[in-house]
């Protein structure tokens, strides 16, 4: 029934891919709890309930998707809001809010919505080119959400957010003259930024990436174990359950931001191999999708979610192994946290719906 | 639906996006293939350096130290032992906070400020460990309080340690030494890959001359760690080896008499066999329980103010001038160069005078001995005749003939930091002093006073030498090694052999015979029962001199620290001796009169009841 051309998921393929690495992910989180039972019930929970909510998105006309865009982003500028005033703290930032007894992380869910909104707001008038007004006001539907993203504090969430939105904008045909001019002006406001935007803690964070050894007790510790874990995977792995690394509990973060390293101390280069090989199968289902598109929000939206897809595997990866700041960027499908998950699985409901329509 | 979708700028516009969207897809290739190549580069080429990292990580080398030899006496009575300890120890690097935990330590049981003080002062001086201890010898129940509480604070533990248990106290103290931590100085020369983990080593005494053999080998484990550093598993254990036991030449039924004998007093004695060097028994006072001190970590200053120096062993240490026991050395030393004849009797004044200088020396009897052979003069000590005797023999050839009784150097007991104590002569005074030797100089060492200093062992050592009638032995502690003679040694027992008759001999040894035997000796009275032949002599060396215009000595009014030493040095059976005792106690008076009795009763007690159970 599930499998329904018209009301279902429609590429098996893709269907099954997302089935086996998200079963592979509660297997890997097992072992990067130190085998904590309870932990992986809970994540197994929230990934029905994530899947239920794809099958339900993917239910929907694609149109209707369009039509009902603004909408969801004024609920989550609102939530947003929301977050900032009556949000839970942790580790001295305020990023979650309680719904329904859920913990929610709106700015992660972002990262689908503003592709979303801006699809629908590029389609609107899909003949005409992109003038600098309406180049303005995508950058403002842009601006908007990453400004209180950034006030919680969370400048990675923030980072990745416009990244997402500059995809979408780049997609939608922006002009090459402003293309230039954007960078000309990033060029500029990077080191005003630097100096007044960015907090101490971040500062710290990019300076120990440059170099993680100055401080291998603080923030460079997280970085140096992350890499022995991988490095110390060696071809085949140190084998399920048996990472030295992450069950003597050496490796931080080891469910969410460092799950890549458990992966990889544990099955090693080539167990990594065979996740890179699912996620490709993924991939190129989506890139089928979105050239098979039948409209220009579609396109722009699933090509969005398609490079989203690829640009969080490959941030979350080179965090683990030193190549970029730890900026608390989750792995698809295999991190622990329902924000994510949600966002994921909303993304696969969308690209299922387009695909109905092909 | 719109048809828009067929417009041509629309179709220009679906053409800019797969344009666009292949170009993004081909960044994000590129990335990945990036990403796979680093990949492979950390776990397939740089594997070795990951895992090597990775072990570091999480498996720590512990070294387990040995258990210490014990240590027991000729009977094989136990000296020296373990036993465990238990300790309360904070480990100041993994702490968070040490007052919360002090706190919630005092909470559970009695906590002194005190200890808490001398917690915080460790800290400060042993920086170098891990742990600090903040509570020692605990008992069962304090125990199972602190493992209680122990999960809930980092850094708090309780530790299983082996604690050095010396039985006697302080009645052997100053011989076997003691154990304590290990502290920056011994760092400096100690090998720090064998004593890692370890927490004692011999500080004097036996204890550090035979640390080697009492420390054996220590073992070591490799265990699991995690990364909160709390040990999971042993991966690899190799055992220590005990250290070897020792066994002393002691007899602690003899030891305990002699501490018995000295305890009022402050000084020293020493009991040994002349006929193998085996120090029987070896006691310095004061003395103090090193069992306290281990806990302590050094003991309560004001407690060692209190006594007189207890931790100076006066045995090995203690210098001391050797007055009168001397007179029988130099009196030996006459008659090998025929400068007297032992029967001649000559005159003994109330003074002895050099030509040409006004200064007295005075004997220690007012009026003077009177007429005196070489047997008197040792018998009731008279100063004047050996005055003479010096006078006519001359410094350099006293200072070569007390050499060989091994004055002025160490005797070789297998003990750290003995003292050589001071043979005088004219190189001697010029060095040390600046000035030019003088006969009065030469006259005074004559009685063992001046320059003249020996340590207790030095005294016991000459006196063997006497008993033995020229045979050298080396003083010892280890039962089990035979100390060889060196060449040294064995060109002074020549030296005896070829200048010293048997008669000559005699003529000494009858004459300490009668100083305890004969009615006017000085040690007649020290000793009542004289079954066991006992020959000694007895010295009072003075702590302050008279000054050339009194002649009389007010005894009563003299302050304690600058009465006379006592001093006696006695063997026993005349004829074939089984036991040299000598013994020195400072500031008490003459040496008839404290140090003759308690060296006779030892003597005896040696002979009658001791070697008895044999």
């Amino acid at each position: 029934m599930i499998l329904n051309k018209n009301i279902g998921v429609s590429d098996k393929l893709l269907f099954l891919t997302i089935i086996i690495v998200s079963l592979l992910g509660l297997t890997i989180l097992y072992s990067a709890t130190n085998e904590n039972f309870d932990v992986v019930i809970r994540q197994g929970t929230r990934l029905i309930f994530c899947f239920f909510l794809m099958l339900f998105i993917s239910s929907f006309d694609i149109n209707r998707l369009k039509i009902i865009s603004p909408y969801i982003y004024g609920t989550s500028i609102f939530l947003l809001i929301i977050t900032l005033f009556w949000g839970h703290d942790s580790k001295g930032a305020t990023r979650w809010i309680m719904i329904f007894g859920f913990s929610l992380q709106v700015s992660e869910i972002l990262k689908v919505i503003l592709p979303m909104m801006l699809a629908w707001f590029l389609s609107l008038s899909e003949d005409k080119e992109i003038d600098f007004t309406k180049l303005a006001i995508s950058f403002l539907i842009i601006f908007l959400p990453i400004s209180f993203v950034i006030k919680q504090p969370d400048l990675g969430t923030s980072l990745i957010i416009l990244l997402c939105g500059i995809i979408s904008i780049f997609l939608g045909g922006i002009k090459r003259t402003h293309i230039i001019y954007i960078f000309g002006l990033f060029v500029v406001v990077a080191p005003l930024m630097w100096k007044f935007l960015l907090l101490p803690y971040q500062k710290k964070r990019i300076l120990t990436l440059i170099d993680p050894s100055s401080d291998p007790l603080g923030s460079g510790y997280h970085i140096i174990q992350s890499k022995i874990a991988v490095g110390s995977g060696g071809f085949f792995g140190k084998g399920f359950l048996n990472g030295t690394q992450s069950q003597l509990e050496f490796l931080p973060e080891r469910g969410t931001d460092f799950i890549f390293a458990v992966f990889a101390e544990e099955f090693g280069f080539f167990g990594i191999m065979i996740l890179f090989l699912l996620y490709l199968i993924i991939i190129l289902r989506c890139i089928h999708i979105t050239q098979k598109a039948k409209n220009y929000f579609s396109k722009i939206l699933a090509g969005s979610i398609t490079c989203i897809f690829v640009l969080l595997i490959i941030t979350n990866v080179s965090m683990a192994i030193g190549l970029l700041p730890v900026v608390g960027v989750t792995l698809p499908l295999l991190s622990l946290g329902g924000s994510s998950l949600l966002s994921i699985f909303f993304a696969f409901g969308i690209m299922f719906s387009i695909h109905r329509r092909v | 639906m719109k048809r828009s979708f067929l417009d041509f700028s629309r179709i220009n516009a679906e053409k800019l996006f797969q344009n666009r969207f292949n170009i993004l897809i081909s960044i994000l290739i590129i990335l990945s293939v990036f990403l796979i190549i680093r990949l492979y580069f950390l776990q397939v080429v740089s594997f070795n350096h990951f895992d090597t990292l990775s072990k570091t990580n999480r498996i720590k080398y512990i070294s387990t130290p040995p258990r210490r030899g014990i240590i027991y006496d000729r009977n094989n009575i136990v000296l020296a032992d373990n036993a465990s300890l238990y300790s309360i120890e904070i480990n100041i690097k993994e702490a968070k906070n040490i007052k919360n935990i002090i706190d919630a330590v005092k909470k559970e049981i009695i906590l002194s400020q005190k200890e808490i003080n001398s917690f915080h002062k460790k800290r400060v001086k042993y920086s170098h460990y891990n742990s600090i201890i903040l509570k020692s010898n605990l008992s069962e129940q304090e125990v199972a309080k602190i493992l209680s509480i122990r999960h809930k604070y980092d850094g708090l533990d309780v530790t299983a340690s082996l604690l050095r248990k010396y039985p006697f106290k302080e009645i052997t103290h100053h011989v076997l030494g003691h154990v304590g931590y290990i502290d920056k100085k011994d760092l400096k020369s100690l090998d720090k890959k064998k004593y890692r983990n370890t927490q004692y080593i011999g500080k004097t005494g036996v204890e550090k001359f035979y640390e080697n053999e009492l420390y054996g080998k220590p073992g070591y484990k490799h265990v699991e760690i995690n990364a909160r550093g709390r040990q999971l598993r042993d991966l690899d254990i190799g055992y220590a080896e005990a250290g070897a036991d020792l066994h002393l030449t002691l007899d602690i039924e003899l030891q305990k008499f002699m501490y018995q004998k000295m305890f009022e007093f402050s000084g020293s004695s020493i009991a040994m066999n002349p006929k193998n060097g085996e120090i029987l028994g070896m006691v310095s006072l004061p003395s103090v329980d090193p069992n306290e001190r281990l806990w302590k970590y050094g003991f309560d200053q004001a407690e060692i103010k209190k006594l007189k120096s207890p931790l100076f062993n006066r045995s090995i240490n203690g210098l001391y001038s050797p007055g009168s026991t001397i007179k029988p050395l130099v009196a030996l030393n006459s008659i090998k160069n025929n400068l007297i004849d032992p029967y001649h009797e000559i005159y003994a004044g109330p003074y002895f005078q050099l030509p040409d200088s006004p200064r007295r020396f005075r004997d220690w009897k007012p009026e003077g001995h009177g007429m005196v052979d070489l047997n008197r003069a040792i018998v009731q000590s008279c100063d004047v005749y050996f005055y003479n005797l010096a006078n006519n023999l001359g410094i350099k050839n006293m200072s070569l003939f007390f050499k060989n009784f091994s004055f002025g150097s160490k005797t070789g007991i297998d003990m750290p930091f003995e003292s050589s104590g001071v043979l005088p002569s004219n190189e001697w005074k010029k060095k040390n002093i600046g000035y030019k030797w003088t006969d009065g100089d030469t006259v005074i060492t004559g009685i063992g006073q001046g320059y003249f200093l020996a340590t207790p062992l030095q005294l016991a050592y000459a006196t063997s030498i006497i008993a033995n009638r020229g045979l050298i032995s080396i003083p010892k502690l280890n039962k089990d090694i035979l100390k060889k003679k060196d060449k040294e040694i064995l060109e002074k027992e020549e030296f005896f052999k070829n200048n010293i008759k048997t008669k000559d001999w005699e003529i000494i040894t009858s004459a300490m015979f009668d100083v305890v035997n004969k009615q006017n000796g000085t040690a007649f009275w020290s000793i009542r029962n004289k079954n066991n032949k006992i020959a000694g002599k007895t010295g009072t060396v003075q702590v302050y001199s008279l000054s050339q215009e009194t002649d009389e000595r007010d005894d009563e009014n003299i302050p304690d620290h600058l009465k006379d030493h006592s001093l006696y040095v006695g063997f026993a059976p005349v004829d074939d001796p089984q036991i040299v005792v000598a013994t020195v106690i400072e500031n008490v008076g003459s040496g008839s009169k404290f140090a003759a009795p308690i060296s006779n009763k030892i003597i005896n007690y040696y002979l009658d009841k001791v070697r008895k159970r044999y």
